[in-house]
């Protein structure tokens, strides 16, 4: 955790002070998150304040500190998925979106690294875009818990509220897709690595 | 980051791992603005003060409903009169003939 139970728990019991410290310390690691689910750096930080939102009047049903990160990742997938479901509703486009994030994303890191490194990277990100674009929102944001955000098979199963079993298998399900259509693209050469040295 | 001579090697799943991997390095958390916990505070101020005057309307409502169940009980809790409906009828119909048959009367001895 990256602050303390007490602190948590002075949280739950009001105090403004300690929930701002909270909130201090997770917002980078939650706008990560949210930024990597939803692809939309404009959108990033309204969605990332709903979650804290949604924290700071809930923080009073919360028991024990120790779920306490679990919980607030569920709040934001949670807040993920309202926001794709209204974007989905209002039929918008989510690949360009990310292409144009791809864009964004790289400008933000272009002073400090190299051209070709950039270029690299860009196309990483495109390819697992692209990847996790080819699957369903539920896999797609499972997949990016477990694989990218690094959440344990426990954390996931707070988040969910299933099984770690039944986690273990829609990972796999998921996983299998994901990889089906790599070899695919693996095959019509347009991995990164087969084009470059 | 993974090399294509080292990507080669491995088999698929591995490389799609690594992949991954390197994605979240591509992806770094973005810094979040200036405005970003002032502009939550300010939020939770706005919800603060709405959950408040939802609260005070509340409690209006629920002392409004309360006054009128007490009112409701009092008017309920008087006597009932203690003659059957029958009664009352037959009473005021026998009432009425009576002022009918004055009436008649007056105009009787004024002609």
């Amino acid at each position: 955790m990256l602050v303390d139970s007490e602190l948590i728990k002075r949280a739950c019991q009001g105090d403004d002070a300690a929930f701002n410290q909270v909130v201090v310390a997770y917002r980078k690691r939650i706008l990560g998150i949210i930024a990597r689910l939803i692809g939309r750096p404009e959108d990033v930080e309204d969605v990332g304040q709903g979650v804290f939102l949604r924290l700071y009047f809930s923080m009073g049903q919360l028991h024990a500190p120790e779920v306490f990160e679990a919980w607030m990742y569920r709040l934001t997938v949670n807040a993920a998925y309202d926001y794709l479901r209204r974007r989905k509703r209002h039929g918008e486009l989510r690949m360009s979106d990310l292409s144009e994030q791809q864009v964004m994303l790289a400008d933000a890191v272009a002073g400090a690294k190299r051209e070709d490194e950039l270029q690299r990277r860009k196309r990483v990100r495109e390819l697992v875009d692209t990847l996790l674009n080819s699957v369903s929102e539920q896999d797609r944001i499972l997949l990016t818990l477990k694989e990218i955000e690094g959440l344990s098979l426990k954390e996931l199963e707070m988040v969910y509220g299933v099984k770690e079993n039944a986690l273990k298998v829609r990972l796999f399900r998921a996983r299998q897709r994901v990889l089906k259509v790599y070899q695919e693209m693996e095959e019509r050469s347009a991995v990164p690595g087969a084009t470059e040295g | 980051m993974l090399d294509e001579r080292d990507a080669r090697g491995l088999n698929p799943d591995a490389r799609l791992s690594g992949l991954f991997a390197e994605y979240r390095a591509a992806c770094p958390d973005p810094e979040p603005s200036a405005m970003f916990t002032p502009g939550l505070w300010e939020k939770i101020e706005a919800r603060r003060s709405f959950s408040y005057r939802l609260k005070l309307f509340s409690r209006a409502i629920i002392t409004a409903a309360a006054v009128l169940c007490l009112l409701m009980g009092l008017s309920l809790s008087r006597p009932e009169p203690s003659a059957s409906y029958l009664e009352i009828v037959t009473a005021d119909q026998s009432h009425g003939n009576a002022a009918d048959e004055d009436l008649v009367a007056v105009l009787y001895e004024r002609n």
